[in-house]
């Protein structure tokens, strides 16, 4: 079956079209929602943060231009949710370069992958400082390229190579440690 | 300590854009740099584990909460509202500043800030309505005497009216009076005539008596209807 494009859907959804609205939902809530989990490491606060993302974007839906595509600047709005999320739960946290504290009481939910790998994968991503673990998602999982990730960021593209770089160098650590 | 040019290689290895002479760095580096190597293969299991990341199944959640009806603001709630105070506070602040007036013209009233006029312009009002006034007291007088004027030529008329017909009526009964006084008059005339010339009638027929014993002449009986 032919799908509407990204354009389309959002055009409807602006004229108060609730159909349009909730397929565009569907087609990117499954992505938001993981990428919830692999920032938050925790499937409630994934949930709780999907539902925020997607009320902020179909509250700025009006400011989206068509420039670049729909998918970049979702990402783009889910990061500012995802600073916002960190900021409202676990305001004594840097959200730059410093590292997340060890397991206490935000420790990632475990048990939740079947597959071991991924849950490693999740548990290693929770270690690094927010900045680094935003560019290892939409580099590795989202796919985008680094000057599509340094628009969404607000950043440089040196920046955000740089801060790959260093990203790479931790989760190769913490990827051992987890597969010891 | 972090190379930019690591960095740049890393990066344009892993989109996939390296040149050649990029690619022979590259490759040397991740001969001769142990840290550099670690890093490559933590970015190809990363890239690996990406792929085969575990997809689990979205929550039922309530996808329709997301979907804000906009609403339909009041008219309070109008975004000129703001705006139109402030350039009515403005307008009103340049009023009272400049003295702002209008005049009062053909009985029009007006409203305005300015100062009290001087005594020129009271004494010229002031002639104004005692002119008017004036004016408006003669057009007055002059149709309460016109009014008045009428009404006595009517008064007039109606009274010679009366008096001509009634005079009219009184010679009539005058000459009624008279008419019936004359008839009276010569019906006892008549009736005085009539008496004389029995009673004469009668001495002259005592005359003839007492001359003769011829009995005398029986005449007609006058009566007063004669």
């Amino acid at each position: 079956m032919f799908e509407k494009r990204d354009e389309q859907l959002i055009s409807q959804a602006l004229k108060g079209n609730r159909r349009a609205w909730l397929a565009l939902i569907k087609r990117y809530e499954s992505q938001i929602y993981h990428y919830g989990i692999r920032m938050t490491g925790n499937t409630h606060d994934a949930a709780d943060l999907m539902q925020d993302i997607f009320v902020s974007v179909y509250r700025s839906l009006g400011n989206y231009r068509g420039e670049g595509s729909f998918k970049g600047w979702l990402f783009r709005v889910a990061h500012f949710r995802c600073i916002e999320f960190y900021r409202r739960k676990r305001p004594e946290q840097g959200l730059d370069d410093t590292p997340e504290p060890e397991c206490d009481q935000h420790c990632p939910e475990s048990g939740y992958f079947r597959d071991r790998a991924s849950e490693n994968l999740m548990q290693a991503m929770q270690r690094l400082p927010l900045a680094q673990k935003a560019v290892v998602e939409l580099k590795f999982f989202g796919q985008f390229t680094f000057d599509e990730i340094a628009e969404q960021l607000g950043l440089s593209a040196n920046t955000v190579k740089s801060r790959l770089y260093s990203a790479l160098s931790k989760l190769k650590l913490e990827l051992e440690v987890e597969n010891a | 300590m972090h190379n930019p040019n690591h960095e740049h290689l890393l990066a344009k290895w892993l989109e996939n854009s390296l040149s050649e002479s990029e690619r022979q760095e590259f490759e040397s580096l991740c001969v001769h740099d142990e840290a550099f190597a670690q890093r490559v293969e933590s970015a190809n299991t990363m890239t690996m584990m990406a792929e085969q990341f575990e997809e689990v199944p979205v929550p039922a959640w309530d996808r329709e909460s997301t979907f804000i009806t906009p609403e339909r603001s009041r008219w309070w709630q109008w975004q000129g509202l703001p705006m139109a105070s402030m350039a009515m506070s403005a307008l009103a602040m340049v009023m009272v500043v400049s003295g702002f007036r209008v005049d009062v013209a053909d009985g029009r009233l007006s409203m305005g800030f300015s100062d009290a006029p001087d005594q020129q312009e009271i004494a010229a009002m002031m002639d104004r309505k005692i002119t008017d006034y004036q004016q408006s007291n003669q057009a007055l007088f002059t149709q309460y005497v016109d009014a008045l004027s009428t009404q006595q030529q009517k008064n007039s008329a109606e009274l010679t009216q009366y008096l001509l017909s009634s005079s009219r009526q009184e010679r009539r009964e005058d000459f009624a009076e008279l008419v019936k006084f004359i008839n009276e008059q010569r019906s006892d005339d008549q009736r005085f005539y009539a008496r004389q010339i029995n009673n004469l009638q009668q001495e002259i027929s005592a005359l003839e008596a007492g001359y003769s014993s011829v009995p005398p002449l029986v005449t007609p009986n006058l009566t007063d209807d004669e």
